[in-house]
């Protein structure tokens, strides 16, 4: 026998671990410990029955054996092309890091393209063309070193130079990748739809679920935007001015003549916009309403304007005001907003005394919530909704404080307490948590009382103590 | 095989009794790849545990068309893969000749071996980590090439060329041993 196939036979036969009696019988106890946790009722576990009738003549014997090969290969060939492939969510990584191109839509509720966008990635993982048309007006795109702004309702392309104005989906997808590949969870099972097999995941950095076709492994929907990786059609990243429309240069070094007053109305709002996150942050929250206000009314897409209008509003008591503006949020993500949007409606509904409303709310976010507190990158979202001052100053809250945040959070909308203490030992901290999960199983009904959340969203007023 | 399939029928209907059986019958095996590729019996019990909780509550969801060890397998190296990849100073440490066998086994020990699956296994570590997978998965696994090929997204000949400059380098540093 050669030296390899000694080598071979040796760690074949030679390498062998054994577990110890004790460890055998600690894993045994969590396994079935995890299985009873999480398993229904146990069905009938007797086989199934199978008749068989068995031919007696030799001949039928052998159609019989020739049916029963026959309808084997069948099955295997039918098995083969239709059944769902396992799924792993390493598998939907390593499919996107191969991704060079994405082409994102948002459907209204006619099936009419609300928008559209076609993202190319550079090897890096980072974008490196856009386009997005929102119609009728709306057409930007990037071609790597400009970014085109094209209004149609003013007839005017805005060229900006890129690192003054970006628009992106997701900024760093090799970070946003690392996320799902260590914080990502299945939690769907895995179901056919439109002719393909598909698996709900959990993906904490883009702050919500996706859709991963098991054939492709890549996620075919995610937060109300159907994906498909297809090549853009030639020209999509070329910018093209149409013939009459003005252009504004706003480039370094570009002369160009007076700037329309609606470019300038443009600069305004995003001036407005960054006093207001202050003023909210720092307390002034009649000031930021106003100046929120005056931004949506200029930038009627701009999604965090709404949803801090909304926020501001809460906290100077005015809940119906707040919860219109929520609403508009609302609309813009097609009717689903994200988690915490729907934290902060349930608390303004819960409020006004209008239980109904408060409690579905609560059932988009609770699940999230719950989430976070195992998984502290799902609070990001939350964070920046309570601090728009975070995208500044970068102090995003620690591990420890986020799920200490989300605990305070939890507690203000439903009423419950498990006695979480983020300065207690862990297997307490676990317990609490643990407590949470079974009450949201449970249960779910929040008991909000107002007097126990006055103000409702946390306050930000010391920026040191963010 | 007839035998995995009535067990994975039987545990998709939440039976304890399958489960319990499943996780009898691929201990020791997943235990033995799992020290394979991590060579440090703290991190292998560890994982161990994840694939076999993680295992434990897909009872009702569980949809497996392949071999029932092939998909624990996988689940090995994944999760093996995620805390390399967790800490990015182990990649260092994996790949590292001097540190991979610096943790021997304690007396006491909750993993069970002989000595020559030690020394075999110390001469595994200072393998590749890349090289070492696809040995522990293609000896002790009895997967295919293209099965491993896939695993780790490349070519069957990268994987073949892996598993033999993989032989011949834990030839070497085994000093013949196996030979005699």
């Amino acid at each position: 026998m050669s030296s390899a196939k000694k080598l071979e036979e040796t760690i074949r036969e030679k390498l062998r671990f054994t577990a110890s009696p004790g460890l055998r019988e600690r894993l045994r106890v969590s396994v079935l410990r995890a299985q009873t946790c999480t398993s229904r009722a146990p069905r009938n576990l007797e086989a199934p029955a199978v008749r068989i009738r068995i031919a007696r003549g030799p001949r039928a014997r052998l159609a019989s054996a020739a049916a029963v090969i026959g309808v084997a290969v069948l099955c295997a060939v039918i098995w083969s092309r239709w059944s769902p492939p396992a799924y792993a969510i390493e598998q939907t990584v390593e499919a996107l890091e191969n991704v060079r191109f994405m082409h994102l839509t948002w459907h209204d509720d006619s099936s009419r393209v609300r928008e559209e966008r076609w993202i190319e990635i550079g090897m890096d993982g980072r974008q490196v063309c856009y386009r997005q048309y929102r119609p009728p007006d709306l057409l930007v795109i990037e071609d790597g070193r400009s970014t085109a702004v094209c209004r149609h309702d003013k007839t005017t392309v805005v060229i900006y130079d890129r690192k003054d104005r970006q628009y992106q989906w997701i900024g760093d997808l090799g970070q946003a990748l690392e996320n799902l590949r260590q914080k990502g969870r299945i939690i769907g099972p895995r179901e056919e739809r439109d002719g393909r097999y598909v698996c709900r995941v959990l993906w904490p950095y883009v702050g919500g679920e996706c859709d991963i076709d098991t054939r492709t492994k890549l996620p075919i929907a995610m937060g109300g935007a159907e994906i498909s990786y297809e090549p853009p059609p030639a020209g999509t990243f070329d910018l093209v001015v149409p013939v009459g429309y003005a252009i504004v240069d706003k480039r370094p070094g570009r002369i160009t003549g007076p700037e329309p007053p609606w470019v300038q109305d443009e600069a305004e709002a995003d001036r407005r916009f960054d006093q207001a996150t202050h003023a909210l942050a720092h307390g002034d929250c009649a000031e930021a309403a106003s100046l929120f206000e005056s931004v949506v009314a200029y930038q009627p897409d701009r999604n965090w304007a709404w949803f801090w209008l909304g926020a501001a509003y809460y906290k100077l008591g005015r809940h119906e005001l707040a919860i219109e503006r929520f609403n508009t949020l609302a609309e813009m993500y097609g009717g689903h907003p994200y988690a915490y949007c729907n934290y902060a409606r349930a608390l303004a509904y819960a409020q006004l005394g209008i239980q109904e409303q408060a409690q579905a709310d609560s059932q988009v976010c609770l699940p999230w919530m719950v989430f976070a507190l195992r998984e502290p990158s799902a609070t990001t979202m939350f964070d920046y909704a309570e601090d728009p001052l975070l995208r500044y100053s970068g102090r995003w809250p620690s591990e420890r404080d986020a799920v200490s945040h989300m605990i305070d959070r939890l507690r203000m909308l439903t009423g419950q307490s498990f006695g979480y203490d983020p300065d207690g030992m862990d297997r307490e901290k676990a317990d609490a948590i643990a407590a949470w999960e079974h009450w949201l199983e449970s249960d779910g009904r929040i008991h909000f009382t107002p007097d126990a959340a006055p103000t409702g969203l946390r306050a930000v007023t010391d920026p040191e103590n963010r | 095989m007839l035998d995995d399939e009535l067990l994975k029928w039987q545990f998709r209907r939440g039976s304890p009794d399958a489960l319990a059986r499943i996780y009898e019958k691929y201990l020791d095996s997943m235990l033995t790849l799992a020290m394979g590729l991590l060579n440090n019996p703290a991190e292998a019990e560890d994982v161990v545990h994840d694939v076999f909780v993680g295992f434990a509550r897909l009872a009702n969801g569980f949809v497996l068309h392949g071999s029932l060890a092939g998909y624990l397998a996988t689940s090995v190296v994944n999760r093996v893969r995620d805390r390399i990849r967790k800490d990015r100073r182990r990649t260092a440490w994996l790949n590292s000749p001097s540190a991979a066998s610096a943790e021997p086994t304690e007396p006491g020990q909750v993993v069970i071996h002989d000595e020559e699956a030690g020394r075999l296994n110390d001469a595994m570590a200072d393998l590749p980590y890349d090289q070492r997978e696809v040995i522990v998965l293609r000896l002790k696994s009895d997967m295919r090439f293209a099965e491993i090929a896939k695993i780790q997204g490349v070519p069957i000949s990268t994987v073949q060329a892996r598993y033999r400059y993989g032989l011949n380098k834990l030839r070497a540093g085994l000093n013949g041993e196996v030979d005699r």
